[in-house]
């Protein structure tokens, strides 16, 4: 009997819908154009069109649907939120104006930031105090409350969010405050201490602020979604991808919208776990490179790296630091100005420059004939030859190498270079910045990035892949099958988890005790409740345990996961051992002298995806054969190969052909250099393997 | 000056070999991964450090210098005094331990405050790199380590002496081994032993991963050595320095701005700056500045260019990369003696109290260069604080130095920036974070609302601060202040920001000193408002005297 996954995307541009059924292994696709104003509308049309393409009824999709959305981060970056309001503690209303007091590029003078998500006007004053030890100094009072409840409901608010200083140790005041506004105002409110937890003010009522501007805008949504799913006879739930990859039921999403604000991502990562699952590579960087950037994520032991804080809506030059930080567990993926777009120029110095000025989609590289007067990446791809001018976007939409050469040209003669040699260039440059970016994002986190296996997608991925693996030593990379609409198909192929994460200052040497017991369990009981919301048995969650350390007197901490289990599954001096492990493979050395502490502890509550097993088979068939052949540049110093041309569609499994060859397919082209060879695998992805440095 | 030029030019490469010219694309391709080696050197460096104000404020700098002691790259990091004295810190290095000196395995360490950063909590620590045998390269950082003994972190220090431990320039490691007595001597005479140990650690580890990258791309391009590469980029990036300068219109500019302390003591800063558009240079003097303070507020030579060179390339050519070949056509002349080139035994720990404030007077003399990029004055050096006492039990606490910031200068197109560091990238420590690390509660940290100068462009609003500490016993805070009486002026018609206050119970404090405090002891701090820039417009003035004490 079938039984049919549904999973939805809602991505800036396109909606994606993935049907999957769970016994068979069948899945269906379908694309439609993301409708702003009325989102649920492409959502809709989606879902309508992945049905009947199946033949399948909605009520025959009675397992939760699980939904990834950009909602949250496109209402806050397009400052189109809710009517919120911030209530915080006396002598504290202008922590979103004063931020952090740095200046995020120490030489231009010429720096802005963007306005706070909530207006002074709405941030309130509330007489309370707690200490940094957690005592209550003063609890608000009731006359208080009243006149704060009247101001708001005066200000017609739609959502209120609470901060309170020193509430990541005691939420006491947040909550009483909280509850007796939401009592008397009628509107969703949100507590710091639930939303973000975590030590340091700015950005924890900066988060605050976000997840209340959101609530309305995602409350709203679901509502219409969830009633038009019932009207229309789907029997199962709607599950929200967070964006850490964990899911929450669309109940819980509306309490904390805030945490979907890399939703989108975080289900590509998913389908980068998956595939690393599947290929038995614990270590993975998922590289997708489209018109404008570039993005790369890494995926460790078999899992998507995380970050606890991420930063939206920047509004200078997309600068780090202009923008919203927010704490919020998300997928760790740096952007990179890199795309097919990104435009070449030659600075003052006399360097050949790339990026990460775009030509964007209009007027586009020069090539798409649009009026683009400038060489952008794509134009350097036709003019070395990794693509096709006929072929281009399954042949929809011809290049004009006519117009590629006209705008490469200046550029060539200021560099005293022939044509082909800065062509070439350009794609250096280009592969030189992302692998740059993708080792300094690594080094960031303290990995090393050497020897991992690329995932390669995006239009643009696949042409540059190779290369970048060459650049950051590494040697295998692997395209995937649906490519298109990786981020909703991971969803479905997961398992269901939440990541939950509380501050608790403690010696690493006196982690057992009543209330690091008390602590554990409250986590324990959340994972439960949450995963039930899901239509998970409580005897189906699991657990994992891991903790934040540092030596005392450092700033920084990392992550060490200890295992799984009902209780705590180390003891102090394992603990000591892992934690010892972990930084040295960070840092290279451990510190004898030093103690360590803890300073948040982590609890993941998950359950097993059943049997999904998705049939992506290649077709099966004679053997291939190039279906055309033309001359392409690998390199400044090296001679032209003259390159056999393959259509993905008809590689049979099994097939294996050596580098260089170039495979072309309808939204991209795979380019394996030479050097490299490239597999058929039985589940139509390929995998490109380095033999020996070209 | 001239016998360091000297030295530069002595020691030039091996005769002979034929020069390697580099193309646009490969040189954007090497120098790119140059870059990205020291950064990324740098970002493990501040995430691994114990010292608080590296991690917090990436109050450091990491460099790659070829053997004869020129800048070839530098990590974008945070602050600028760190940045361009570590470029001219290590020629004077290299004077007393020349390249001939150093063998495989050894690491050189000082914190001389007159030849390097200009204080001694700031270590420099140079790796040098070998292939084939010879000396091709140095790896160097400078970072804020958290004690070296002495008076701490403030102004109080009557000479370097006092100022706590001073290291010569020695060996750190000789030959890969510890040099045994260098380590026990740093190490007996600071208060934080193991986070010293710690960070020197970080630093020589940063510089062998930075060694290690380097060969590989060595080996990648087939390059025995890095002179001609370094040649390159820097005479690439001087001459594009000059043809930008050369742009300029000649002429000299003067202008003079006043810095006040809380004991009541002026700085006068006086810079004139020429532009000679033959030669594509800019001569920045400070001719006429104040003598040496006797508060450890002197800014060594090394200093004064770093903030020099940094306010000049924030104008004129922030997006060419700082190395020797674009600091070069940037000129510096400031009297020995003097508060902006100090000299042994003038204390300096201090010494960004002066610093900072340099830009606010040299960017008035730069405004009629570039009128675009003008900026009124703005509030200067961050204020920095210390709080040490002792807990109820008798242990003692002190915390690590926090800092904030006060209004900057209105722009010729924008308002200034509210409460916001400049020139430094230094970010404040969050209330939270010191109240976690000692029994400190502040009362209020808001924006001091009208403390900007009026303008067309109005100037940015400073903040005040208030705290106590929740002690039965007595404390001490070390506190730099400035810019109190003699306000934050404004430009081209703008209005002066509102002065600076610091208070203890309402009563402003008059010394420089460390203060003794109980616990009922509140201190308040209202920090400068930016000055204005423009003339007001017509409704505004009266309306909003931004220069008024509030």
């Amino acid at each position: 009997m079938a039984d049919w996954r549904l999973a939805v995307d809602i991505g800036g541009t396109f909606t994606d819908t993935v049907l999957l059924d769970a016994e068979s292994g069948r899945v269906a696709v379908h694309k439609e154009l993301t409708t702003p104003a009325n989102p649920l509308e492409a959502v809709r049309r989606a879902i309508g069109s992945v049905l009947s393409r199946a033949g399948v009824t909605a009520a025959e999709v009675t397992a939760p649907i699980v939904h990834a959305t950009t909602l949250v981060t496109n209402a806050l970056v397009q400052r189109r939120a809710g009517r919120a309001a911030l209530v915080v503690t006396q002598g504290f209303a202008d922590t979103l104006l004063i931020r952090d007091e740095h200046r995020y590029d120490m030489y231009d003078l010429q720096i802005e930031f963007p306005d706070p998500p909530i207006p002074r006007e709405r941030i309130l004053e509330l007489d309370e105090r707690v200490n940094a030890r957690g005592e209550v100094l003063s609890t608000p009072a009731v006359a208080e409350l009243d006149r704060i409840a009247a101001e708001l409901a005066a200000a017609g608010v739609e959502a209120v969010g609470v901060c309170f200083v020193n509430s990541y140790m005691n939420g006491a005041n947040e909550r009483a405050a909280g509850e007796y506004l939401a009592a008397a105002l009628g509107v969703p409110v949100c507590l710091s201490a639930e939303v973000a937890p975590q030590i340091r003010e700015y950005p924890r009522m900066m988060t605050t602020a976000c997840n209340a501007a959101a609530m309305p805008v995602l409350g709203t949504y679901l509502d219409d979604l969830e009633r038009w799913l019932a009207a229309e006879g789907f029997g199962g739930a709607v599950l929200m991808m967070l964006s850490n990859g964990g899911v929450v039921s669309a109940a819980e999403a509306a309490r904390v919208p805030i945490r979907l604000v890399e939703s989108g991502p975080a289900a590509g990562a998913l389908a980068g776990t998956w595939y690393s699952q599947r290929l038995g590579e614990g270590r993975l960087l998922c590289f997708d490179m489209g018109g404008t950037t570039a993005k790369a994520c890494l995926i460790e032991d078999f899992e998507p790296s995380l970050t606890s804080s991420f930063e939206i809506a920047r509004v200078y030059r997309f600068k780090k630091g202009s923008g919203y930080p927010v704490l919020v567990p998300s997928v760790d993926l740096v952007e990179i100005g890199a795309g097919g777009g990104s435009l070449a120029r030659v600075d003052n110095l006399g360097l050949l420059r790339v990026g990460p000025v775009s030509a964007g989609a209009d007027p586009g590289p020069a090539s798409y004939g649009r009026g683009g007067t400038e060489p952008a990446v794509t134009d350097a791809d036709l003019l070395v030859g990794y693509l096709s001018a006929e072929a281009f976007l399954g042949g929809e939409m011809p290049l004009d190498v006519g117009a590629a050469r006209t705008a490469a040209e200046p550029l060539a003669e200021r560099l005293d270079l022939n044509l082909e040699s800065l062509a070439s260039g350009i794609v250096e440059v280009v592969d030189q910045n992302m692998a740059a970016s993708a080792r300094m994002h690594a080094v960031e986190r303290g990995v090393d990035l050497r020897g991992v296996t690329l995932l390669a997608f995006g239009g643009a991925g696949p042409v540059h892949a190779c290369r970048v693996a060459e650049l950051v030593e590494s040697s295998r990379v692997v395209f995937p099958v649906h490519a298109s609409v990786l981020s909703a198909f991971g969803t479905l192929v997961t398992p269901v988890r939440i990541d939950l994460a509380r501050s608790l200052l403690r010696p690493l040497t006196e982690l057992r005790s009543d209330d690091t017991e008390e602590l554990l369990e409250s986590m324990r009981s959340e994972g439960r409740r949450v995963l039930a919301g899901a239509g998970v048995p409580g005897e189906r969650v699991r657990f994992r345990y891991g903790i934040d350390v540092r030596y005392r007197g450092q700033g920084n901490e990392i992550t060490v996961w200890l295992g799984e289990g009902l209780e705590w599954p180390t003891t102090d001096a394992e603990t000591l051992a892992a934690f010892e492990a972990e930084y040295k493979q960070v840092y290279g050395l451990t510190i004898d002298d030093v103690p360590a502490e803890v300073v948040t502890w982590r609890l993941s509550a998950w359950a097993p995806v059943t049997g999904v097993e998705p049939d992506l088979a290649a077709p099966a068939g004679r053997d291939a054969a190039p279906t055309a052949r033309r001359t392409v540049r690998f390199g400044r110093d090296r001679e032209p190969d003259d390159v056999a041309i393959y259509e993905r569609t008809g590689l049979p499994a099994g097939t294996r052909l050596a580098g260089p060859v170039i495979i072309s397919e309808a939204e991209t082209t795979v380019v394996i250099r030479p050097g490299w060879t490239v597999e058929v695998n039985a589940d139509g992805s390929l995998l490109a393997q380095r033999e020996e440095a070209a | 000056m001239s016998s360091v030029t000297a030295n530069l030019r002595g020691a030039g490469p091996s005769a002979g070999a034929p020069k390697r010219r580099f193309d646009g694309v490969d040189l954007q391709v090497l120098w790119q991964s140059i870059i990205s080696t020291v950064n990324e050197q740098a970002t493990a460096l501040q995430r691994s450090a114990f010292s608080p104000i590296v991690r917090e404020a990436g109050d450091l700098a990491n460099g790659l210098f070829d053997p004869r002691g020129r800048m070839v790259a530098q990590a974008v990091t945070g602050t600028p005094g760190h940045i361009n004295s570590l470029a001219m810190g290590v020629v004077a290095v290299l004077a007393e331990h020349p390249v001939e000196s150093l063998s495989p395995g050894d690491v050189l360490i000082t914190n001389d405050p007159y030849k390097t950063c200009g204080q001694l909590l700031d270590v420099t620590v140079m790796t040098p790199v070998f292939r084939g045998g010879r000396l091709i390269a140095f790896f160097c950082s400078t970072i804020h380590h958290s004690d070296v003994g002495g008076y701490g972190i403030g102004a109080g220090g009557r000479d370097v002496f006092e100022e706590g431990l001073w290291i010569p320039i020695c060996k750190l490691m000789v030959a890969g081994e510890r040099n045994t007595d260098v380590w026990n001597f740093i190490l007996s005479n600071v208060r934080t032993p193991d986070h010293v140990a710690g960070d020197l650690h970080a630093q020589m580890a940063s510089a062998a991963v930075g060694a290690e990258r380097l060969q590989t791309l060595c080996d990648a391009w087939d390059l025995d050595d890095i002179d001609d590469l370094a040649d390159e980029i820097i005479e690439r990036s001087e001459e594009a320095t000059r043809e930008s300068i050369r742009a300029l219109p000649a002429g000299e500019h003067r202008a003079e701005a006043l810095l006040d302390l809380a004991d009541g003591s002026l700085v006068q800063i006086q810079c004139q700056v020429s532009v000679d558009p033959t030669a594509g240079e800019i001569l920045v003097s400070y001719e006429g500045s104040s003598e040496a303070s006797p508060w450890g507020i002197n800014v060594v030579r090394n200093y004064t260019h770093a903030y020099t060179t940094f306010t000049v390339r924030s104008m004129l050519n922030p997006e060419i990369p700082n190395n020797h070949g674009s600091l070069e056509p940037i000129r510096l002349a400031a009297p020995e003696g003097s508060i902006v080139n100090a000299v042994s035994p003038q204390p300096c720990t201090a010494r960004h109290v002066v610093g900072m404030f340099l830009p606010n007077a040299l960017l008035k003399a730069l405004a009629p260069l570039k009128p675009s990029q003008a900026m009124a004055e703005g509030s200067g050096a961050v204020w920095t604080m210390q709080v040490s006492g002792s807990h109820p039990d008798g242990s003692p606490f002190i915390t690590a130095m926090f800092t904030y910031a006060g209004g900057v200068g209105g722009r010729a197109t924008k308002p200034g920036l509210s409460a916001c560091s400049y020139p430094t990238g230094v970010a404040a420590v969050p209330v939270e974070v010191v109240e976690a690390s000692a029994p400190i509660r502040f009362l209020r940290k808001e924006l001091r609302v009208g403390s900007g100068g009026a303008g067309r462009q109005p100037g940015g609003e400073g903040q005040t601060i208030e705290f106590l500490v929740d002690t039965d016993r007595e404390w001490q805070l070390n506190a730099v202040t400035s810019r109190l009486t003699a306000a934050p002026q404004g430009l081209d018609g703008g209005e002066p920001g509102a002065g600076g206050r610091f208070c203890v119970n309402g009563e402003p404090v008059t010394t420089q000193a460390r203060l003794r405090l109980g616990p009922t002891d509140v201190v308040c701090l209202d920090l400068p408002g930016g000055g204005g820039y423009g003339p007001p417009a017509e409704e505004a003035i009266g309306s909003d005297n931004g220069g008024a004490p509030d």
